[in-house]
């Protein structure tokens, strides 16, 4: 009796500490994504009463015939190469200056971390502004052909204006993750080859780099995931134009529920999405583990 | 011997160029807030020059003309309801689930951690669709509900790792000198977790400040429920911006953010690093 007294007493006190959080989660993220699952096999248009069944009619139509999405797979993909290659080699080059204890670099360091911490509204505008009036001003002046490009108006240019901004915007948060690994590289070996005669490229390809693949590869998942999702910049910026230009996979599941009005395809799609980055968090994790033991 | 000058030239190159590619990082902010100053025809005139005088004429007809106060409060009663919750609820959570070891602690760990393997894109529009459907779109309730839920996730995960770190030494002195389970908790087991909370307090703070897209989804265009973000974006993604009041508007929607990262330097940096698992 005093031992079943006591089990619930245990589970009282478990339900008090954990469920609020749980209901939490599962109201905001659980439900909805479960629910994925049974909207996804129904034709349905989001808003009216009347629900078809269609068993995978819907998963079919994703891979035979929809070339938008895959329009936006060829782009995500596209963008991911670019991207990735980019914002590592430009915050490792960054890191490599930056991990020095100095005044300036602690300055330094803020002016490429800024970008970071605003938000996407800010973002968005702020770019849409230079790349508007600002490279009209900057054409009257320079009569530069550059500034004249109608960089939001071309598919081509389009994709580089992403790329740019999510660089631009990012690139912080990658630089200092490097340097968390650059000053963890113990000073003595690099001083050491340093007098064996190593130049600085040297030092830098057979010591540190080798030193900080931990990082490179925490930075190099973080970026392609980042990548597989991009959905902010778009919905907020391009709005997936011009002409379709810039609509990755992710926007693309967002316009098929909100704009097509096709819920069961859009939760369909959004089930294949995230196959997709399943198989990208499951590396990532798996990488990043044994760090998040010492941390 | 004689290498070591060259050595150190080369650094020093190097570290120049990187120096002023930070100057030119910025460059889209200065731009910006030069800008905001200057009536549209200077603008267009000379777009790099400083502006001819720094009066705060357009700032304050933006502050009263799309109603900031309103705005700034809405946002900062998002920040708050969600931060304080989270720093309420995460911890006791990650505490207990840290301490327990039957079926149902697992169950509920795994359902708390679910959502940072699956992208909030896959479940977005679902998520919308169930809010419409309980009745909360475009209501601030609603909007705070949903702001703890996603933040809740990275907040438990993080603290778990940490309290795994704890001794539990202290926690089995305390329970022997009599305390219960509940004292145990706030007075031995709450002050140690200090650390790492102040980064998850940072870390939503900054989201929640930020968030525009789940602002979007929850509250769409209403009118007295929007952030400042939503709003901005809103009043001023049009195809013909007035970038008058728009530049001014941005500026102050940065402008917390800013001090914030300033004061909290640290902990932001150190928070992202810990959070970067989360990707």
């Amino acid at each position: 009796m005093k031992s079943k007294s006591k089990r619930t007493k245990s589970f009282l006190l478990f339900a008090l500490f954990v469920f609020p959080a749980v209901i939490f989660v599962l109201f905001a993220t659980d439900i909805p994504f479960i629910m994925n699952l049974y909207y996804s096999v129904f034709d349905w248009n989001g808003v009216g009463k009347s629900m078809t069944f269609v068993g995978l009619d819907n998963y079919i139509k994703i891979f035979t015939n929809d070339s938008l999405f895959w329009k936006g797979v060829k782009f995500t993909l596209k963008f991911a190469v670019f991207y990735v290659l980019i914002v590592n080699a430009l915050s490792l080059t960054v890191a490599l200056v930056m991990s020095r204890e100095t005044k300036t670099t602690s300055v330094g360091r803020a002016f490429y971390y800024v970008p970071y911490i605003i938000s996407l509204t800010a973002i968005s505008l702020i770019w849409k502004f230079i790349l508007g009036p600002g490279f009209e001003a900057l054409y009257s002046v320079t009569g530069w052909e550059i500034f004249n490009w109608s960089w939001l108006g071309t598919p081509k240019l389009a994709f580089y204006v992403v790329v740019i901004m999510a660089v631009w915007q990012n690139l912080g948060f990658y630089m200092v993750n490097y340097i968390a690994g650059i000053i963890a590289v113990p000073k003595e070996l690099m001083e050491a080859a340093r007098i064996d005669g190593a130049g600085s490229i040297q030092v830098f390809l057979k010591i540190t780099l080798p030193m900080i693949m931990p990082a490179i590869s925490i930075c190099m998942l973080t970026s392609l995931t980042f990548a597989f999702k991009l959905f902010d910049i778009i919905m907020v910026f391009t709005k997936g134009g011009p002409a379709n230009g810039t609509v990755t996979v992710a926007y693309n599941i967002y316009k098929e529920a909100f704009v097509n009005n096709k819920y069961g395809l859009a939760t369909a799609k959004s089930l294949v999405f995230v196959v997709f980055v399943l198989i990208v968090t499951a590396i990532q994790m798996k990488v990043t583990k044994s760090r998040e033991v010492e941390a | 011997m004689k290498k070591k000058p060259k050595n150190l030239r080369q650094i020093n190159g190097l570290s120049i160029v990187i120096f002023l590619f930070s100057i030119f990082w910025l460059m889209p902010l200065l731009l910006i807030f030069i800008n905001s100053f200057k009536p549209y025809n200077d603008i267009i005139q000379d777009f790099m020059a400083l502006p001819k005088s720094w009066k705060l004429d357009m700032y304050i007809e933006t502050w009263t003309k799309f109603n900031f106060p309103m705005l700034i409060g809405n946002t900062l009663l998002y920040t708050a309801c969600t931060v304080v919750a989270v720093a309420l609820l995460a911890p006791m959570a990650a505490y207990r689930l840290a301490r327990t070891d039957h079926k149902l602690s697992k169950v509920c760990f795994v359902l708390i951690i679910m959502p940072m393997m699956v992208p909030f894109q896959s479940y977005m529009i679902t998520l919308t669709k169930m809010v419409a459907n309980i009745g909360l779109t475009g209501n601030r309730l609603g909007y705070i509900l949903v702001s703890i839920g996603l933040c809740m996730p990275l907040a438990v995960y993080m603290i778990h790792g940490f309290v795994k770190n704890v001794p539990i030494e202290l926690e089995e002195c305390a329970r022997i000198d009599g305390a219960t389970e509940i004292r145990t908790y706030f007075s031995i087991v709450l002050p140690l977790l200090k650390p790492i909370l102040t980064t998850v307090v940072v870390l939503d703070t900054l989201a929640t400040w930020n968030d525009i897209i789940t602002n979007q989804l929850i509250v769409g265009g209403k009118a007295g429920a929007m952030n400042i973000q939503n709003a901005l974006y809103m009043q001023f993604s049009a195809q013909t911006a007035d970038w008058e009041h728009a530049l001014p508007g941005i500026v102050m929607s940065m402008i917390p953010s800013l001090i914030f990262f300033v004061a909290m330097q640290k902990h932001i940096v150190g928070g992202v690093t810990a959070g970067a698992v989360k990707g």
